[in-house]
């Protein structure tokens, strides 16, 4: 399985999956990134009013929308930083739910990413029988984590991606994986 | 116009089409695929019209040998089957060959799109628009493609397992007919009027392929991804499928109860996980309505409040849900609660112990209620309602027909029920209860049933024991499952094949260890049926063929004999490896096998070896360095060959070097004893590392006869070619020096002396060492074990035992000078005897040295003379002696001694070898003690000093004059006259030297002294006798005397009187000048009193006149009377001439 396609999720599809997203790329895998949540969600003023927009919107948008609104404190936080991240990545947030494409590898940030992502596969059925795995690493959601998660997100990657057979040797695999970044990992397979 | 303009496209497309088709016919690898890639995409999309006429030109690739193109060709097929199902027919067949792929991953595509194929194909028969021979043609092909794929499921692949999961999950879902949804293709939208399909038996087929998937969900070796994929599968199967549901429900059930044990924690977590989900997307499914209570408890068990779950759960459903709690499962979820992880063997045992009553108690039922009934299923089923009917069932059955002991078959039989107490449970416990009913009624009295079903043992007991024995459980399905893979095979032969190969594997391994068990399993299998009638019967059971499932670990000791069975093949093999150019290899996998497996291949590789030593001896050799790796920990065991904890494993080399070398000398082979030499040689020299059992064992050889030169040898060689252990291995060869056997005892001494000549600083200290030691040996009073153990406790010294413990020392003398001084401290502390031996000893090697050392002395024996160990001066005296023979003393020599002589060693004799180097006050001083000597050391001395003998042309100090001078003025008080007598004797016998010019001077030198010396006339007489002509001389010196009034000193006047009669007549002169005293003492000498008279009566008359008046009267009177004879008492008598023999030399005058 020298190319397999991978899919990095997390909530927002704004800093642990695209930190991964930019990472895994630079590396010459091929991969995307989704969110799994309802809205794409970014610290606001305060913790109960967050910046709230439709996946789809470019994250251009986003940004000059927070320029607008307060550059001094979003250049703080380091929020226009990642958005001129990602949009130098790819134009918008996208939303894992309404992808059509079937990746080989789909990796979360979270468990309840996770959880949604299964959901999703639980609430529809195979037509295509190809299975995917699906993995969760947690990571918490700031820079640091999302920078160390994706370090440990591109091990992992490069560990399956030098495997012969990943079916064969994915238990194995996220065992070892398991056992050298101490993180506990949570995974399954599904069928597109 | 627009038909025109589509066919121009049409006809540019078809264009390109052939033109794709073609690159890719020209190309290889990626660009064949991209090639194919565009021309199965304009195929399919764009020019469909056109794919009777090219579908065979991409089917080709199907054996690509490309994996892309495989699958590119695959997922063609796959298209194919769904947009244009007419070309089922023609794509089959590649389809049906490329599921079994040699390639993994193309497999997986081809089960992938197998399933789709046979949906496809499903739907394409009911459209039932082709001619029925093509149908027939790809039934029988997906038919086929289906058994392949279910075997699968045993594949050691996992992603295969996985995929075939699926496959098998879709399969199920389409040979089965739907409740409810119509709009899904199931079995009903089968036409009925195909022959070649029968309905019922797919029906069949899917319910076998479910319990598969059971089963294989419930495996113990299942990986957490496969057990993931099947609780989807199962929890898919049960949505749609109603009719699975308690199957599924009950499935995840046990498992929950049940993990694998092979998951890790976080594997453990994700399964749960997925489990939780899978319930309660069940829950929420409108098809889970009637097994509400079982997921919900299920749901509890996990974990879940029951908030949380009414959360989950549809308005519609909660009430009933609620209803459900009330009136139903209290207990069970009470003794549920109490284990939510229930992973655990405690809680296991609770749910467990639980059911079994009811299982028991329920079985027995009819026996007692149920006679009167009709019985019916439904009535027993009615009849387990009744809470008092089951407990009066369950008491008179426990009371009555409970066997004391629990019956084996009752281990083996027993599974724990894990829905007990649900709609689905009694049903099934009604329906085998009637079986039982009829069974019995039919022919089996009570009594003879009831040992079979009814034990009730403790529940842990139970579950303990059938987790100990799930092989046997497994074998006793396998039967059943042949059976029904047969069945569902009957035309595919390979699979057949594939099973004879499995059973026939099984058969081998067991066939001596589990021939017992089997009887055992057979005696099982007999009561089994009526345990459980009715449901093992009613439908086939399949299993899957799991390698690790169906098989059981191969007993220790059957593959140790196996292992060793496959070594001795390869041993024998020898030949054939040699000349299939693998004897390198072989040798290599030998020296592994032995180093690395059990004792007893040990000893077969060893015997093999010793079988034609000659020719293994290299594989030997081998062997010892894979050893020897080992020992030192350059290799390491593989971990599955980990050396058992009591396993000595760095002793194998040892033990291995030990065997070589005992074996090849003592095994009495014939064959070996010609080439004894050279193997062992060869094991001795080559070998890694001489360990210090391998030396003793050569040390010990040593004593054996035949090969005790041999061995000698080989320690030689050892020592030699190994300097690093050189000093261990020289030990060994030292002690024999000492051996009883002369010939032994020289060539150890040779080869110590060679190898001490070349050997290393540590080498030589341990050769010196024992040198002194063995040397230490003769200053002891008895001699040491080591020399007497075979001669007797206590025996005596001898010569032979003295030049034994000298030998080596004195070999090695030679070499380090040094060693004399060690010689020299024990020579001081040794007996008399042993002092000899030593000095006979010392005298080879000493010369040896003295003769290489011609100029100077060794600072050896310098600094031995400068310590002087008390009591070795005789020693001391023997080595200055041998220096000194060749050469004259050397000035430093010459020093030492005379110091030593001046403090320490008070033994005169010291002196003699360095006289010469003496000066000649010295050589007088210690005169006296000289002549005091042993007479022929006296000679000796005399001798050297008079430069008799004298090879090195010295000169001697003292002139021969001086010496006899010296001799007369020695100190009477000093030494013994008698001595000094020898000694001028000595000097007289020299007349070589002591001519008469010499005596002349001496005689000269003596009168000059003021007193006359004792010895001084008879000196004179000896001188006058030895040379007549000095007469005149003495004269000289007789009147000298006169003047000395010599006849006052009795001894000297004696001489005088005698060398007057000598002299007579010259002496008459000196008589005649002797004053009146004088002549009165002369007196006694007839002889001069006539000398005298006969003088004067010849003298002219005027000296006559001249004539002192005495002497005229002296004349005149008569010759004395004899009683006047001499006044000393004792006559002279004639002095007879000195005679050349000492012995009877005269005596001074008065001395007799």
């Amino acid at each position: 399985m020298c190319d397999i396609y991978i899919a990095v999720v997390c909530s927002s599809n704004m800093n642990r999956s695209m930190e991964a997203h930019a990472f895994l790329a630079k590396k010459g895998f091929k991969v995307k990134s989704y969110g799994t949540g309802e809205k794409v969600k970014l610290p606001g003023a305060s913790a109960d009013r967050p910046n709230c927009y439709e996946f789809g919107v470019p994250y251009d948008d986003i940004y000059n929308d927070l320029l607008e609104k307060d550059k001094v404190y979003y250049t703080q936080n380091g929020i226009l930083h990642m958005l001129d991240r990602n949009r130098r990545i790819k134009p918008s947030p996208e939303k894992f739910q309404v992808s059509t494409e079937r990746f080989d590898v789909i990796i979360t940030c979270e468990e309840r990413v996770y959880d949604q992502v299964i959901e999703w596969f639980g609430s529809k059925r195979s037509v295509y029988n190809q299975p995917v795995h699906v993995v969760n690493m947690d990571i918490q959601d700031n820079h640091e984590e999302a920078t160390i998660g994706a370090f440990l997100i591109s091990d992992m990657v490069t560990k399956m991606a030098q495997s012969d057979d990943l079916d064969n040797d994915i238990d194995e695999l996220l065992h070892e994986f398991e056992g050298k970044c101490h993180r506990p990992i949570l995974n399954c397979i599904m069928f597109y | 116009m627009a038909s025109l303009s589509s066919k121009i496209s049409i006809t540019a497309a078809q264009n390109q089409l052939i033109q794709w088709i073609n690159e890719a016919g020209m190309t290889e690898g990626s660009r064949r695929a991209d090639s194919l890639r565009k021309a199965v995409e304009l195929l399919l999309h764009q020019c469909s019209s056109m794919l009777p006429q090219y579908i065979e030109n991409i089917l080709t690739y199907y054996c690509d040998k490309s994996v892309d193109i495989r699958k590119l060709v695959i997922a063609f097929i796959e298209e194919l089957s769904k947009q244009h199902p007419q070309f089922l027919p023609k794509i089959i067949g590649q389809l049906r060959q490329l599921v079994s792929d040699s390639v993994i991953a193309v497999q997986k595509r081809a089960i992938q799109a197998s399933s789709i194929v046979y949906r496809n194909t499903l739907m394409w028969i009911c459209q039932g628009a082709s001619e029925t021979s093509e149908m027939q043609y790809v039934w029988k092909n997906i038919t086929e493609l289906k058994l392949v794929v279910l075997n699968m499921i045993d594949s050691d692949n996992e992603g295969i397992r996985t995929h075939s999961i699926k496959f098998l999950e879709e399969v199920v879902l389409l040979q089965t007919p739907s409740d409810g949804a119509g709009d899904e293709f199931n079995l009903d939208t089968l036409p009925a009027n195909m022959t070649f399909i029968d309905r019922r038996a797919l029906e069949e087929e899917s319910e076998t392929i479910f319990k598969l998937l059971v089963k294989f969900h419930n495996s113990q070796h299942i990986s957490s991804v496969n057990l993931m994929a099947c609780m989807t599968t199962l929890c898919l199967l049960a949505k749609f499928r109603p009719k699975f549901m308690p199957g599924v429900i009950k499935a995840l059930g046990d498992l929950h109860t049940t993990l694998p044990p092979t998951l890790s924690q976080s594997q453990v977590n994700s399964v749960r996980k997925q489990l939780k989900m899978l319930l309660i997307n069940l829950i929420k499914h409108p098809s889970s309505n009637d097994m509400m209570p079982q997921l919900t408890q299920l749901l509890i068990d996990i974990g879940m409040s029951t908030q949380e779950i009414n959360k989950v759960l549809p308005k519609d459903k909660r009430n009933k849900r609620v209803g459900e709690i009330k009136n139903g499962d209290a207990p069970a979820k009470r003794i549920r609660i109490d284990s939510p992880q229930s992973n655990s063997q405690g809680s296991d045992s609770n749910s467990n112990s639980r059911s079994d009553f009811n299982m028991f108690d329920d079985d027995s039922m009819p026996s007692s209620v149920a006679k009167q009934l009709v019985p019916t299923e439904d009535s027993i089923y009615e009849g387990l309602h009744n809470v008092d009917d089951v407990v009066n069932l369950v008491t008179h059955t426990l009371v009555n027909y409970l066997p004391n002991e629990m019956p084996s078959s009752f281990v083996t039989a027993y599974k724990p029920i894990p829905n007990s107490g649900s709609k689905a449970q009694k049903r099934s416990l009604a329906k085998m209860i009637l079986a039982l009913i009829s069974n019995k009624e039919e022919t089996v009295p009570l009594p003879v049933v009831a040992p079979v079903p009814v034990p009730v043992p403790p529940a842990p007991i139970l579950s303990e024991v059938s987790s100990k024995i799930p092989l046997l459980r497994d074998d006793e399905e396998k039967v059943t499952l042949k059976n029904a893979v047969a069945k569902l095979q009957e035309s595919t032969k390979a699979e057949r094949q594939i099973e004879s190969a499995v059973s026939r594997l099984m058969e081998e391994t067991r066939q001596d260890h589990l021939k017992e068990e089997e009887r055992k399993q057979k005696d099982k299998e007999k009561p089994v049926p009526p345990q459980t009638p009715s449901v093992p019967k009613l439908k086939q059971k399949v299993k899957l063929l799991k390698l690790q499932e169906i098989t059981r670990p191969i007993p220790k000791e059957i593959k140790e004999r196996l292992i060793i069975q496959a070594v001795e093949r390869i041993l024998k093999a020898e030949t054939e490896a040699a000349i299939g150019g693998a004897a390198q290899i072989r040798a290599k996998f030998i020296t592994i096998f032995a180093s690395s497996y059990t004792p007893e291949l040990r000893e077969l590789v060893l015997n093999y070896i010793l079988d034609d030593p000659a020719n293994r001896i290299d594989l030997a050799l081998s062997w010892l360095y894979e050893e020897y790796a080992f020992m030192q920990g350059f290799n390491r065991h593989p971990v599955t060959l980990q050396p058992k904890v009591h396993e000595k494993h760095d002793q194998n080399y040892n033990q291995l070097l030990c065997a070589l070398i005992t074996q090849i000398c003592e095994r009495g082979d014939p064959l070996m004893e010609s080439s004894k030499d050279m193997l062992l040689r060869k094991v001795y020299s080559e070998c890694p590392v001489v360990t210090d059992e391998a030396v003793d064992y050569l040390k010990h050889l040593v004593t054996e006869d035949k090969v005790a030169l041999l061995a000698l040898e080989l320690l030689e060689e050892l020592c030699v070619m190994r300097p690093p252990r050189a000093h261990k291995y020289v030990a060994s060869l030292l002690c024999h020096i000492l051996n009883e056997n002369e010939e032994i005892r020289d060539v150890a001494l040779k080869s110590s002396l060679k190898i001490y000549k070349r050997s290393t600083d540590a080498v030589r200290k341990v050769i010196e060492k024992h040198a002194l030691l063995y040397l230490g040996f003769i200053s002891l009073n008895h001699p040491p074990p080591e020399l007497s153990d075979t001669r007797g406790v206590r025996a005596a010294w001898t010569d032979e035992m003295y030049h034994i413990c000298l030998n080596l020392v004195m070999a090695l003398l030679a070499e380090n000078e040094e060693l004399i001084i060690e010689v020299a401290r024990v020579y001081g502390c040794a007996g008399s005897e042993a002092k000899r031996c030593v000095l006979r000893a010392v005298e080879g090697p000493v010369r040896a040295g003295a003769a290489a050392h011609t100029q100077e002395l060794s600072p050896a024996f310098l600094a031995l003379l400068d310590e002087c160990p008390r009591g070795a001066e005789t020693l001391l005296t023997r080595l200055v002696h041998i220096f000194t023979e060749k050469a004259p003393p050397s000035h430093e020599l010459v020093s030492k001694i005379r110091e030593l002589y001046a403090t320490r060693v008070s033994d005169v004799r010291f002196l003699i070898p360095v006289l010469t180097g003496l000066s000649k006050k010295e050589i007088l001083a210690a005169l006296p003690k000289f002549i005091k000597l042993n007479p022929m050391v006296v000679k000796e001395v005399f001798n050297k000093l008079l430069g008799l003998q004298n090879p090195h042309e010295e000169n001697s100090p003292v002139t021969p004059a001086e010496l006899l001078v010296a001799l007369h003025l020695i100190d009477p008080s000093m030494a013994d006259l008698k001595y000094i007598i020898k000694a001028t004797a000595l000097c007289f016998a020299e007349k070589q030297t002591y001519t008469q010019d010499v005596l002349s001077a001496v005689l000269q030198r003596l009168t000059e002294e003021p007193e006359i010396p004792v010895l001084m006339m008879r000196t004179v007489l000896q001188a006058l006798t030895l040379y007549p002509n000095l007469g005149p001389l003495v004269l000289n010196i007789l009147q000298l005397l006169i003047e000395k009034e010599v006849w006052l000193n009795k001894v000297a006047w004696e001489g005088w009187v005698k060398c007057c009669e000598r002299l007579v007549p010259q002496s008459g002169v000196l008589l005649a000048s002797l004053s009146a005293r004088a002549l009165q003492a002369l007196g006694s000498s007839p002889r001069l009193h006539r000398a005298l008279q006969a003088h004067v009566a010849q003298m002219p008359p005027h000296q006559r006149a001249a004539l002192p008046h005495h002497v005229i009267a002296f004349c005149q009177q008569e010759i004395a009377p004899p009683q006047f004879v001499a006044p000393m008492g004792v006559p002279m008598g004639v002095p007879a001439p000195v005679p050349p023999p000492m012995l009877v030399e005269p005596l001074p005058p008065g001395m007799e």
